[in-house]
């Protein structure tokens, strides 16, 4: 039996009930009172039931399709989209989807993107990026066929013979292409990312917004390593104080903005600002002493000065050919960032009181490194030895003191300061001291 | 009962303190009442950007 049939010769409770109607939600067991205006209208609380004996009772007009043929029903033309398919995906429906944007067989961008995942991993970070800025199709879009009125297998062939043919230019390409994209997807991320955190939009919509999102992202990024970099110079060249003030009145406003209008494009650049000023303090990082190499020579004591500074760069103090009486001789070293390298004759003892904020601290043959290092080495000496008390300030970089400029460059292990050593060992390099008393945190 | 539309904005409020109590570190540092170091600092900065990621989650999903 028909629909149709069963329309015109069931009773009305059947045809109400029939389930290809779209069903209206009331109540169980409730009638719609007439008095209550229904999403309908006033018109929808009236019976819709009609007199028996009129003729176009039996003339209904015709009941809406199912909702599985809607789609179905010509609705004008739409634009084209580059969707992922939902019936023809292997993974992710990518190679589906532009093969039917391209109304090509999707067995060829398969092809290639296993061929570039082969030759470099373009292949992996284009299935990846493709998968995240190409949008999903949706539940009820329809599935085109892939292309008709060709042999797949033929296809296959003649691609995969192309794709042998053409491997050392792939290979080149490929490896170039990775290089492009790797840190290009890197970026895409990141400024995703961050425009996320900064902005509350997550990575969906379709490729305009995930791209807008990403250079949104990344605009915010180069403004954070403006602001770093600004923040650091300002900091290690004296203006700490202006920095902190600058952060406390960003917190001020940040909070202000709470109760009156929310500013929380703020917050990002704020603590950019507050964490690279708080590394460059912690670090102990000081401009003052310039930037660049510096290498100083004294020819004796006299012009050996209690205290040298850098800013950045390597500053070098060679006392081989200084004539050193005996005796304790002080040696202030402040570098920011950089090395900070002492070069003392055999016969000199050499006292160790160092502290570097990230960087590695190397006294002849004992070293120590990490964050917050600190080295406090004191060794006795005879009275007719001349005993060199370094006190070194590193923010970021290190500290050498070497009997050769060869060993600079020596980059083996050495043994710790975390020794416990009470006393000089065999080959340590500070054998001119009597004994000593190392100690060490990093 | 209507609903406030005027009720602060909890992430500004964390995000906001967060960056006095780092601004107030640095302040501290310079004045030399405290010797900051990246032993100090590493957990006073995750502490901060915990705080306001939290808070930020948090008011996305209410």
């Amino acid at each position: 039996m028909t629909r149709d049939e069963e329309r015109q010769d069931g009773p009305e409770e059947e045809r109400e009930g029939n389930a290809d109607e779209p069903a209206r939600e009331e109540p169980v067991g409730q009638e719609p009172s007439p008095e209550e205006p229904t999403a309908e209208g006033p018109t929808a609380a009236t019976p819709p039931e009609p007199a028996p004996e009129d003729p176009r009772a039996s003339q209904d007009p015709p009941p809406p399709p199912p909702p599985d043929q809607a789609p179905t029903q010509p609705l004008g033309p739409e634009p084209r989209r580059l969707l992922r398919s939902r019936s023809n995906r292997v993974i992710g429906g990518v190679c589906g989807g532009l093969g039917r944007y391209f109304n090509v067989d999707p067995i060829l961008f398969r092809i290639g993107a296993i061929a570039l995942a082969l030759v470099g991993g373009a292949g992996v970070l284009l299935y990846l990026a493709a998968l995240v800025l190409i949008p999903n199709e949706t539940q009820g879009a329809a599935a085109q066929p892939p292309a008709e009125g060709r042999s797949r297998a033929l296809t296959i062939a003649v691609v995969v013979l192309v794709l042998l043919v053409a491997w050392p230019f792939l290979l080149g390409g490929g490896v170039i292409a990775a290089a492009v994209l790797f840190p290009l997807a890197f970026l895409v991320a990141a400024g995703v990312l961050v425009w996320w955190i900064v902005s509350g939009e997550g990575p969906s919509g379709d490729a305009g917004d995930i791209a807008r999102r990403a250079a949104l992202g990344i605009g915010v990024l180069i403004l954070c390593g403006v602001i770093a970099l600004g923040g650091a110079w300002a900091a290690a060249a004296g203006g700490g104080i202006v920095v902190g003030v600058v952060v406390v009145a960003s917190g001020l406003a940040i909070l202000a903005g709470a109760f009156l209008k929310p500013v929380r494009w703020l917050i990002l650049p704020a603590v950019t600002l507050a964490l690279s000023a708080g590394a460059v303090a912690a670090a102990g990082i000081d401009l003052d002493g310039g930037v660049g190499d510096k290498t100083y020579r004294p020819a004796s004591a006299i012009d050996l000065r209690d205290r040298y500074e850098l800013g950045i760069g390597e500053l070098e103090i060679d006392l081989r050919d200084t004539d050193l009486p005996a005796g304790d001789r002080p040696l202030r070293l402040d570098v920011g960032v950089g090395e900070a390298r002492v070069i003392v004759p055999e016969d000199v003892c050499v006292v160790t009181d160092a502290d570097v904020g990230l960087g590695a601290v190397r006294v002849f043959e004992r070293d120590t490194g990490g964050i917050d290092v600190g080295v406090l080495d004191e060794p006795d000496a005879s009275p007719d030895t001349t005993r060199l008390m370094v006190n070194a300030d590193v923010g970021v970089g290190a500290l050498s003191v070497v009997h050769d400029p060869a060993d600079f460059d020596y980059g083996g292990p050495g043994r710790d300061f975390d020794g416990g050593l009470e006393e000089p060992f065999p080959g340590d390099g500070n054998a001119a001291c009597l004994d000593t008393g190392a100690r060490a945190n990093g | 009962m209507p609903v406030r539309t005027d009720r602060p904005d909890v992430p500004s409020i964390v995000a906001g303190i967060a960056v006095l109590a780092l601004g107030a570190v640095l302040l501290l540092d310079e004045t030399g009442v405290i010797e900051l170091s990246f032993g100090l600092l590493a957990p006073v900065a995750c502490a901060a950007a915990g705080a306001i990621l939290l808070a930020s989650g948090l008011a996305r999903r209410t």
